[in-house]
């Protein structure tokens, strides 16, 4: 039970297996990731590999050739005191990366575990460590650092442990945080609830939604521990005899009139380094986190079946609400473009509520934006023409589409919870556009707002109205997402899977509030979902959607009785079976795995 | 709100309590051999022990902490053992150079990168690989090398600037920006590095929520939405980040302002703690610690305006 | 100005700068409209507090502004009557007659006078101040009248005029005694200057402004700041953008830096000196050293000019001796008695029953041992089959460490070359401070009471045997004299002090 309901409502905890598989891939064919990793393994290897590099000793001095040039078996020439600049290079790289290391080791070490119990247990540990990763913070660093060198003895090794420990809190409040959120999520809950012991639940779930913001930070940890040990040497308290790329860098510039020269390779050492460490981040970021927000290139388009008279048939007269005539929708660019809706034809009139039917990744969400001028990024109309209201709006410019939003069309989103600013109050979200777009008053718009919260069913709208969205549930969000949607009096309703997200009781009511709506203000209405059942309850007409192409239209009734297509059979046998409905459309992957867009 | 911050007030006074605590224990184990320092290495070992007990470090730990403490409360935290000097004045004389610099690092911080974070965000393209470069470049060099260049090349060579010295802003206000000028560019290289990748991926996250998708379809303006919407949000962690940076820069402006020769509170720090003048370190313990109080209560009560939902938390 | 560098408050280097103010934009050097230019004098040293007892050498300046001395010290080691117009000594010189000025007032009215002499150097000796321990052999001050006073001594000590034109004859208002901590920060004198409080920041900025109706001879400047920094850069940079007129740069490099600045003049001061303080003679600690031998094979083992090339860029001279060329024991022979020698450190060695060599521990303090200076001494010495091992140590530890609980062998550190003959074998050959573990010879044994009961010219010789025997017998192991740069610019003129690594505040004068 835990792993279907992880699965449906928690991808990145579900889909670990083929996901890690994924990024993995995604890494290799991110450049700027390989190639800071890339020069960061060549700087490791070299440095773990100093002595057979490097025959000389980095300590041997040999006074009489300081600031000497380069010679046969040292490339790099001399430092001030006669030492093989490229053999204290090497060694200096390993002692400069072994001390951040340390640091690191300790400063994760602490504050993983730390955070990861606090995050998760909460109560009175986590009262305690937070204090004490307050209390570490607030410590001025530098008196610290100077203090346990004065009492443990001046070894750049103590230095970076306690670096460590200093930096130990920038971890734990990360973990705490994530893990503290995602605690309270659905999957842990029902990972709870079927019996799993916390132990599991922390290596299965959270590490693995921690994992990713740790490596970020530890890149940067690591990036600033170099740094800083390069400004200690410079104030004159770092590694005393060993050599650190810090310390050579500190030395040069000592003799920086006499040879700036030699700034130039420990310079370039911490800089590349530290910049390695930076882009790798960065790309681990894009990699791990943006990655899944980002719509990979799907394929499914290339594999639909076409029926050519099935979507032909009715592509006949155009009519004055929404008229769609063969839209292609397509993501990327040059040859790596992929259309993921294409030829697509569509018309909703006015009074009338059209479905959009068809499986997750079949195309009708992005159909939906195209409408509205809302594509994510990357994502772009490609041909095709959409009339709304008589004005074509393809390749429309943004201020002329934001002449129809609001007041000719309106969009009502599938999640409530996420389509509410948290920083603002329903109230003033309401009233903003209503401001804009009717030029009403504050007073007046105010009074609206409050109206039509009442419109929505809502019990007690002045409340509401100076709620936060976080202070409301998802049921009631969703009303006022409704709200906003017909604050501006809207001929054209697009409401992407308005239920889905609600549970069943409230869906019902959702639902039967958008038909009272649509009825009492005549609206025109595409009704995007994957849903047989509401399609039946509230539309006039359907159009069946698969992997991009729309594949048969007709009229609700007609549709369901006496489906031409096969793809509209199969999805109705799926209803009549009585199968469950959900695990049946969960979206297939295509062939490499990536996921399709919704 | 109030209560918010009376309750933070009461922790900070708890945390710097416990934090003069721990490090006047700490800089009571006698490595550093003060009244030998303070007498010079010829001085016998009866003067030696006659300064000790002049400094009162013959007697047990925790009866100097009890006497510090209690000096302290009644706002007297001594006179620096090597240099005579009242501990409050002399940090009082030294904080506002750190300040300044810290206000105007964070001024231009936040200007800059809010601006080219946001854009980088927004525009993306070739804006976006600009700042992605410039960050990594800001974050790549060392910092004291960046003072440098900029001290050879904008006092030495070019004499736009002076080279050194700090002139008090109640003395002369363009003399004043005359002398933190340079300094300020000099640590806002990293920090504006650091903050504007922060404010971009903030923007970038926050662009990509339904709810700006959806406050577009209702028909907000795309300015509008960018900055009443998206700024608000994503300014929260960057906040954060710059609060971060502004606390740091109480002991990280040292290389600075060593470097142009400012009498500030980073150079007071490693040039006193070296040494071990216990009163002055533990004024600057607590200025530190107060500090960070003040300085996290503002960023905390800033993003909770911000942002209903860390309000309620 | 004593052994420098390593006891006095905190900065590693040492540097006094003298600057005239400039202003921030860099304009002028006078203030207009006003008959004399002012002076700052910026140093990398600066007063404990401003009580005269605290008084070193580095820090001279600051006192001189609002003190006076009994004896002034002039640039050349010569002294001059201050607020002492004569003085003489008896036979057995153990007595010390002063005649003093009947003329000189404090601030508040309190005469100059025989008791206030009396009280200050009572309470010079009795305090904890650094130099105390000069006056340790001043039995009584006997006053014999307003202007007259005798010093008692229990022995001879031929440095006392050197005291008395110091820290010990900075004379303060004896009734500012009565609140001590007040002192430390609000000098009381007859000096030629008064502390301007409210300009003044202790610790970074102390701002000095003439003394009106001042009754001595009349300084050239109407006010002095003297500056504290951090580092030498920022005094170079300073110095070049014409913020800085005058300073003392001690750095090698930075030195290097200011050649080709237009405007600034270079003279240069020879007052510090390099080198291992070699504490262990009798070998306690590290037993080889016992042997003369194994000391004159370090002597031979260190390659001296080469360091001075590469490490000071040739700025210094090599020597092997320890008396500065100020003093009467100096001998320029000696100064290259050691030539560097390996064959010949081997052979020593080898004599000396350690032809595998030995391990020599020492601290190393990172502002004083350079990387430079640590990695060639290291070589030169494994070159020999001597094991030098560095102990890194902090100022404050290493004080502890090596005078206290004597961990060490030796110590290299940069020390000043006194003018004053006495004060060298005080410090370095008699047993105390530097001579830790009290050795000592018969060739010594026989000729410091010699040097301490005759009059200084009468000891000429057997100071100069005095110092071949410490040479001979390698007491020390010096590298070379270092050569500070003393940088003015077009503005002021300034002379080097005999003894001193800092001009004293007498020495500077506007350009004409």
């Amino acid at each position: 039970m835990s792993e279907a309901l992880m699965s449906d409502n928690h991808p990145v905890a579900g889909a670990a297996t083929p996901r890690r598989a994924k990024r993995s891939r995604r890494f290799l064919r991110n450049p700027q990731a390989v190639i800071s990793t890339l020069v960061l393994v060549l700087i490791g290897g070299a440095v773990l590999l100093a002595p057979l590099l490097s025959t000389d000793d980095p300590g041997a001095a040999e006074l009489s050739k300081a600031f000497a040039g380069a010679e046969p078996g040292h490339p790099l020439g001399f430092d001030s005191a006669g030492r093989d600049v490229w053999s204290r290079l090497l060694h200096g790289g390993r002692n400069t990366l072994g001390g951040a290391l340390i640091a690191l080791a300790v400063a994760l070490s602490v504050g993983v575990p730390g955070g990861l119990v606090a995050g998760y247990y909460g109560k009175w540990f986590d009262a305690l460590a937070n204090w004490v990763g307050n209390f570490v913070m607030a410590l001025p660093a530098m008196v610290v650092l100077l203090a346990s060198r004065a009492i443990l003895g001046p070894t750049m090794w103590v230095l970076m442990v306690v670096l460590g420990v200093l930096a130990a809190p920038s971890f734990f409040r990360l973990v705490r945080g994530i893990v503290a959120n995602v605690r309270g999520e659905l999957y842990v809950d029902a990972a709870r609830v079927s019996g799993l012991r916390d132990r599991r639940i922390i290596a299965r779930h959270v590490l693995i939604v921690v994992r990713a913001p740790i490596i970020i930070q530890t890149a940067l940890v690591a990036g600033i521990a170099i740094s800083l040990q390069a400004g200690l040497e410079f104030l004159g308290i770092g590694s005393g005899d060993l050599p650190t790329w810090g310390a050579m860098l500190n030395e040069a510039f000592q003799n920086v009139q006499r040879s700036p020269l030699f700034m130039v390779w420990p310079g370039l050492a911490l800089g590349i380094t530290s910049a390695a460490l930076v882009l790798l981040a960065s790309a681990l970021r894009d990699v791990l986190e943006d990655g899944d927000a980002k719509p990979s290139k799907p394929r499914a388009a290339r594999r639909a079946r076409v029926v050519a008279s099935a979507t032909r048939d009715d592509a006949g007269p155009r009519a004055a609400l929404l008229s769609v005539r063969d839209l292609a929708v397509s993501y990327g660019a040059g040859t790596s473009a992929v259309d993921v809706v294409r030829g697509v034809d569509l018309d909703v009139s006015e009074g009338e509520v059209v479905g959009l039917v068809g499986q997750s990744g079949s195309g009708k969400s992005q159909t939906a934006f195209s409408v509205l001028g809302i594509l994510p990024e990357g994502g772009r109309v490609t041909r095709g023409s959409i009339l709304l209201a008589g004005t074509e709006v393809v390749g429309l410019s943004e201020k002329g589409y934001h002449a129809l939003r609001g007041d000719v069309v309106a969009y009502v989103p599938q999640e409530p919870m996420t389509n509410l600013d948290p920083a603002f109050t329903i109230g003033s979200q309401l009233v903003e556009p209503m401001r804009l777009r009717l030029r009403l008053s504050r007073k007046a718009a105010a009074e609206r707002a409050l109206e039509l919260l009442r419109q929505v069913e809502i019990a007690d709208p002045r409340k509401v109205f100076h709620a936060y969205p976080h202070q409301i549930s998802g049921g009631m969000a969703q009303r006022v997402l409704i709200a906003g949607a017909m604050s501006c009096d809207p001929r054209l309703l697009i409401a992407d899977e308005p239920t889905t997200a609600l549970d069943v009781t409230v869906q019902a009511e959702v639902l039967e509030l958008l038909r009272r709506l649509q009825a009492d203000r005549g609206l025109g209405v595409l009704l995007v979902t994957h849903n047989l059942g509401v399609v039946a309850d509230l539309c006039d007409r359907v159009a069946v959607m698969n992997a991009g192409r729309i594949v048969e239209t007709g009229n609700t009734e007609q549709v369901l009785a006496d489906p031409r297509h096969p793809y509209t059979r199969t999805l109705i046998d799926a209803v009549l079976d009585d199968a469950p409905a959900r695990p049946a459309w969960v979206a297939p992957r295509a062939d490499d795995g990536t996921e399709v867009p919704a | 709100m109030s209560r918010f911050a009376a309750r933070r007030l009461v922790a900070g006074v708890f945390l710097l309590f416990v934090v003069s605590f721990v490090s006047f224990v700490l800089l009571s184990i006698p490595t550093l051999d003060v009244a030998r320092q303070l007498l010079g290495q010829s001085a016998s070992q009866e003067a030696v022990d006659a300064k000790n007990a002049e400094l009162g470090l013959d007697q047990p730990v925790l009866a100097r902490y009890a006497r510090w403490l209690g000096d302290a409360l009644t706002g007297d935290l001594g006179t620096s053992w090597f240099t005579s000097e009242d501990v409050l004045t002399a940090i009082g004389h030294r904080l506002p150079v750190t300040l300044s610099l810290m206000l105007g690092v964070t001024l231009v911080t936040a200007l800059l990168a809010f601006l080219l974070g946001v854009w980088a965000g927004v525009r993306r393209g070739p804006v976006d690989r600009f700042v992605q470069v410039l960050g990594v470049v800001g974050y790549a060099l060392p910092g004291f090398l960046v003072t440098l260049v900029i001290v050879l090349v904008f006092a030495v060579q070019l004499r736009w600037f002076p080279a050194i010295g700090y002139i008090p802003l109640t003395t002369s206000v363009p003399g004043w920006l005359s002398t933190v000028t340079l300094p300020i560019l000099s640590l806002s290289v990293a920090a504006v590095a650091g903050v504007s990748q922060q404010v971009r991926g903030s923007v970038i996250d926050v662009l990509r929520q339904d709810y700006v998708r959806t406050l577009r379809a209702r028909g907000l303006p795309p300015r509008r939405v960018l900055f009443r919407h998206v700024l608000r949000n994503a300014s929260a962690p960057a906040l954060t980040v710059l609060g971060m940076q502004f606390v740091g820069l109480l002991g990280g402006a040292v290389l600075v302002e060593q470097i142009f020769g400012l009498p500030g509170i980073g150079s007071m720090t490693v040039t006193y703690t070296t040494r071990g003048d216990t009163p002055i370190i533990m004024g600057l313990v607590m200025t530190t610690v107060v500090c960070v109080v003040v300085i996290n209560l503002v960023v905390d009560m800033l993003v909770g305006w911000l942002n209903p939902k860390a309000r309620a938390a | 100005m004593r052994i420098r560098r390593f006891p006095t408050a905190g900065s590693a280097c040492v540097v006094a700068a003298a600057l005239v103010l400039a202003g921030c934009a860099g304009a002028g050097g006078g203030t207009a409209g006003q008959s004399d230019p002012t002076l700052d004098i910026a140093t990398m040293t600066f007063p404990q507090s401003l009580d005269p007892v605290t008084a070193v050498g580095g820090a001279l300046p600051f006192f001189q502004a609002t003190y006076d001395t009994l004896l002034k010290r002039e640039p050349d080691g010569a002294y001059r009557p201050m607020l002492a117009t004569e003085w003489t000594w008896d036979a057995g010189r153990t007595n010390l007659s002063l005649t003093l000025r009947g003329d000189v007032r404090f601030d508040d009215g309190t005469p100059f006078d025989g008791t206030a002499v009396k009280a200050n150097l009572e309470r010079f000796k009795a305090s904890s101040g650094a130099n105390a321990k000069w006056l340790s052999g001043l039995e009584q001050v006997e006053v014999v009248d307003a202007t007259h006073v005798v010093l008692h001594l229990d022995a001879p000590d031929p440095a006392y005029l050197h005291y008395l034109s110091d820290a010990a004859g900075l004379i303060a208002n004896p009734a500012a005694f009565a609140d001590a901590e007040k002192l430390k920060t609000t000098p009381d004198g007859t000096g030629p200057y008064e502390l301007d409080a409210s300009q003044t920041t202790v610790g970074t900025k102390w701002v000095y402004r003439r003394a009106e109706g001042y009754w001595g001879e009349r300084l050239p400047f109407d006010g002095v700041t003297m500056t504290v920094f951090d580092n030498e850069t920022a005094i170079v940079n300073g110095l070049k953008t014409g913020q800085i007129d005058t300073a003392v740069v001690q750095d090698a490099n930075q030195q290097a830096a200011l050649e080709g600045a237009t405007g600034l003049t270079t003279t240069p001061i020879n007052f510090d000196y390099q080198g291992i303080l070699l504490f262990d003679r009798a070998g306690v600690v590290t037993p080889e050293l016992a042997d003369v031998k194994v000391r004159q094979a370090l002597n031979h083992a260190i390659d001296r000019k080469t360091m001075l090339e590469q490490i000071r860029r040739g700025k210094g001279v090599v020597t092997s001796q320890i008396f500065g060329t100020n003093s009467l024991g100096y001998d320029e022979a000696l100064d290259s008695h050691y030539a560097h020698d390996p064959e010949k450190a081997k052979r020593l060695l080898a004599e000396a029953g350690h032809a595998d060599g030995f391990e020599l521990k020492m601290p190393r303090m990172t502002s004083i041992v350079t990387e430079a200076i640590a990695s060639s001494l290291k070589s030169d010495l494994a070159d020999v089959g001597i094991t030098l091992t560095w102990v890194d140590v902090d100022q404050g530890d290493a004080l502890r460490r090596v005078f206290q609980n004597r961990e060490f062998s030796g110590f290299v550190m940069n020390l000043g070359q006194q003018a004053s003959d006495w004060l060298v074998i005080k410090d370095l050959v008699l047993p105390g401070t530097f001579n830790l573990f009290g050795y000592t010879d018969e060739t010594v044994r026989a000729l410091v009471p010699e040097i301490q009961t005759s009059s200084t010219e009468d000891a000429r010789d057997d100071l100069r045997a005095l110092n071949r025997n410490l040479v001979e017998n390698a007491w020390f192991v010096p590298f070379y004299r270092m050569t500070y740069a003393l940088v003015t610019d077009s503005g002021v003129t300034a002379t080097p002090q005999s003894g001193m690594a800092v001009p004293s505040l007498y020495n500077y004068r506007p350009a004409a």
